[in-house]
């Protein structure tokens, strides 16, 4: 693969739409399809999953990705260059009788809709990229011990010397997804950081750091205004309060990390 | 008669505007004939009219507004035209003053993610397509001469490489990673279009290097694209190619072994085809880390002895020295922080860290989303002895997400959180691999690539949209402009009339710079 989509803070409603999938998978909800990375459903396309659930899943496999009793669907060239059914409704009222596919008695109508649900599912396969969320339920995530995570979290992690589970932690569990949750404890990217200006006059400007670089710097005031200057004739000081969250994961272990989700996903 | 006589003196002038491949036997000087400026891939030119102590004054020649997404391409400059892409578009500008000479547009299907440029033979361009065709190209006004199919687009495939011509072929590899394909290389008749060779980055079931797959269904859908543009060493006749990650992307799981030729470094016969040796940067990759990035080739001593030498510094994050007449392993070292592998094999290959592989509850993985470097173009300086690369420091959780049957449910098989990143430029001492210095840049996008020059120069870019030329001994800054956009292709540099100018493409603008009143 080559360039994917940079960090941005869009990547929390990703994961959310992830976590979407899984109910998608149960219900046959196309919950994903609100999400705007995802293609949308068809009432067709709706209706094909459950008909293809019923009699396509079993060797095909649940969303067509294939089983050890037949291939995967997204790989096969008469999915891929199919135009409304032309090439795989034969396929399928006809059966491969030399490839061991047995012909499926279903009527046109539902054909054409297994033929809607493949071309949903090879867009949706498509668009898939490391940057998309996962099928990231609790259930998966939730491997840690949450005793050890309290611990780590008042001792070694230091994350009492910010935080507290009945202050700004307080019912963390209930506000974010459990991937969001994640992320968000390793490093909550959307926090601001502030600079502390001295100008050559001596005044002092402390305001939310908009820009900076080698050559210049920007704060946002506390009334809202915008001042800017060239870097090298003021002084400045940049808090970071994600500094310890930086330290911090160069400190974790994989147990840790899921010792600490497992400890915050009691805060409910 | 006289009619017919200025008309074959114009069609021979015309005829000696275009690019004899002989040429590019010998590096260019003061043009940019192929990709990479020349065979090496070293992005070094020996101009010189900018250079350290008149850089301050370096000041904006002209403009070109493409109107188009942003510009990845680097242009060619050959007899006063460069020529440069975005994907669907080729434009043929006025390399003096950036006036069109024509433009050529091909709507397609496929995926429009990158386009890096052309290549030149005679008088032809050639250029690659989102729905995997290669076009063929009159260099005189863009008119079509043929078109032909490289691979399928209904599988995802497509071509963002600039073809490398050597000797009287072409050389291509495929682009794609929505499904789970093979891809390949191949040499192309720059008359017909027709296939000379095809190497295939996947080995055939049954041949040497399929022992490292499971089984032939994960073998014949293993991944490996070649999508950067290669380097050639005349005196080897070898052609060295950077592959891509195998397949699913994350879900090694599904394909356990090195996954040859996947995530590799090889070299080609020219002639034939034929694979000579391969280096495998990551074996069994499961982070998308191509080893495509340029390899870029330079002769110089290693500990003691000359030789001949290939340097990559990989997506991986780890930098690699090679002889590239044997592919001899001399040296593995990190450019960047990162913690993915617990030391070195016998073959100098990164050894993965099982549990820094993607898990279902997710792994925490000093990485970057886009890898510690990767599609922008690398430099080395013949005198400085320093590769410099843009790189990344960052932050990932890696997912795992396999379906009820085991299997991943997508070309993918996981995902990734990306917790933090930040943009840096490494100066890497080409024999020992040590970092000579580290330009840390803002949290931001950008994807500049690097030119060096005789000039004691280094042209780049950052990711809070400066353009800057910088000293490259130390990575201090001698000129810097607010480009307003950011630079997503690599600088390059021709001389014409007594003029020495740098290009830049930032977003869709082309910009070139040079010294007033030259």
């Amino acid at each position: 693969m080559l360039v994917l989509p940079p960090n941005s803070g869009k990547l929390f409603p990703r994961v959310r739409t992830g976590i979407r999938i899984a109910l998608l998978l149960v219900l046959y909800t196309p919950l994903r399809g609100i999400a705007d990375d995802n293609p949308p459903q068809s009432e067709a396309a709706r209706r094909g999953h459950a008909q293809f659930s019923q009699s396509c899943a079993f060797c095909h496999g649940a969303n067509g990705a294939g089983t050890t009793e037949g291939p995967n669907l997204l790989r096969s060239g008469v999915v891929r260059h199919d135009q409304n059914g032309n090439l795989i409704a034969p396929v399928v009222r006809d059966g491969r009788p030399g490839k061991g596919m047995p012909a499926v008695h279903i009527t046109d109508s539902q054909i054409a809709d297994v033929v809607a649900f493949l071309h949903w599912r090879l867009d949706d396969a498509d668009r898939a990229t490391p940057a998309d969320a996962h099928d990231s339920s609790l259930q998966h995530l939730l491997t840690g011990n949450a005793d050890a995570g309290k611990a780590f979290f008042n001792g070694a992690g230091r994350c009492s010397h910010c935080h507290s589970p009945s202050g700004d932690l307080a019912g963390i569990a209930t506000k974010y997804a459990p991937a969001d949750l994640q992320a968000r404890f390793l490093y909550p990217a959307d926090v601001p950081k502030t600079a502390s200006i001295t100008t050559p006059s001596g005044a002092q400007v402390t305001g939310q750091l908009l820009y900076q670089d080698e050559f210049s710097i920007a704060v946002k005031d506390r009334e809202g205004w915008y001042h800017s200057w060239a870097s090298s004739e003021v002084k400045f000081q940049i808090q970071d309060p994600l500094v310890a969250h930086l330290e911090l994961l160069h400190e974790y272990t994989p147990a840790s990390v899921h010792d600490v989700f497992a400890y915050l996903e009691t805060l409910k | 008669m006289k009619l017919f006589m200025l008309l074959f003196a114009s069609l021979c002038c015309l005829s000696g505007q275009g690019l004899d491949p002989a040429a590019l036997l010998t590096p260019a000087t003061s043009t940019w004939p192929t990709y990479n400026g020349d065979y090496s891939g070293r992005r070094y030119s020996a101009l010189k009219q900018i250079n350290a102590g008149n850089v301050s004054s370096l000041s904006l020649a002209w403009a070109f507004q493409t109107h188009s997404d942003a510009l990845k391409s680097t242009p060619l400059e050959v007899n006063g035209v460069l020529y440069f892409t975005v994907p669907d578009n080729v434009w043929a500008i006025d390399a003096r003053n950036g006036r069109l000479i024509w433009h050529y547009s091909r709507p397609s299907q496929g995926d429009h993610v990158g386009q890096r440029g052309v290549a030149m033979y005679k008088d032809r361009l050639y250029f690659g397509t989102p729905d995997a065709h290669l076009v063929c190209l009159n260099a005189r006004d863009g008119k079509e001469i043929w078109d032909v199919e490289i691979a399928d687009v209904k599988f995802g495939y497509y071509i963002s490489v600039a073809p490398l011509v050597v000797k009287d072929r072409l050389i291509i590899g495929t682009s794609g990673d929505q499904v789970d394909t093979p891809h390949f290389v191949e040499a192309i008749d720059p008359k017909t279009g027709k296939v000379i060779w095809r190497w295939d980055t996947l080995p055939r079931p049954d041949t040497p290097g399929a022992e490292t797959w499971p089984n032939k269904e994960a073998l014949t859908h293993g991944g490996g694209p070649a999508w950067l543009t290669g380097t050639y060493d005349p005196n080897l006749n070898l052609i060295f190619w950077g592959t891509g990650n195998p397949h699913p992307v994350l879900a090694g799981v599904a394909r356990p072994g090195r996954n040859l030729y996947t995530c590799s470094i090889v070299a080609l016969d020219a002639d034939t085809g034929k694979l000579v040796w391969f280096f495998q940067p990551s074996p069994h990759d499961t982070h998308d880390w191509d080893a495509v990035e340029t390899p870029v080739l330079f002769d110089a001593e290693f500990h003691g002895r000359q030789r001949k030498l290939l340097a990559q510094a990989s997506r991986n994050g780890y930098y690699f020295l090679l002889d590239r007449t044997t592919g001899e392993h001399l040296l593995t070292a990190p450019f960047v922080p990162t913690d993915w592998a617990s030391g070195l094999n016998a073959r100098g290959e990164p050894i993965a860290r099982k549990d820094k592989e993607p898990q279902p509850d997710g792994s925490l993985v000093e990485a970057y989303l886009e890898g510690a470097t990767n599609w922008m173009a690398p430099s080395f300086d013949p005198e400085t002895k320093l590769f410099y690369v843009n790189a990344f420091d960052g932050f990932m959780v890696y997912y795992l997400t396999l379906n009820r049957n085991n299997r991943p449910d997508d070309h993918q098989g996981g995902a990734a959180s990306s917790l933090w990143s930040q943009s840096l430029l490494v100066a890497i001492d080409y024999e020992s691999g040590h970092i000579r210095w580290t330009r840390k840049g803002e949290e931001g996008e950008g994807h500049p690539g690097i030119l060096t020059t005789a000039g004691h120069l280094l042209f780049t870019g950052d990711t809070s949209g400066n353009l800057l030329a910088l000293d490259p001994e130390n990575g201090h800054t001698l000129w810097h402009v607010n480009a307003g956009g950011s630079l997503g292709s690599s600088p390059m540099t021709y001389e014409l009339d007594g003029r020495q100018y740098v290009v830049t493409g930032v977003d869709g603008v082309l910009y070139a710079w040079a010294l007033p009143g030259t």
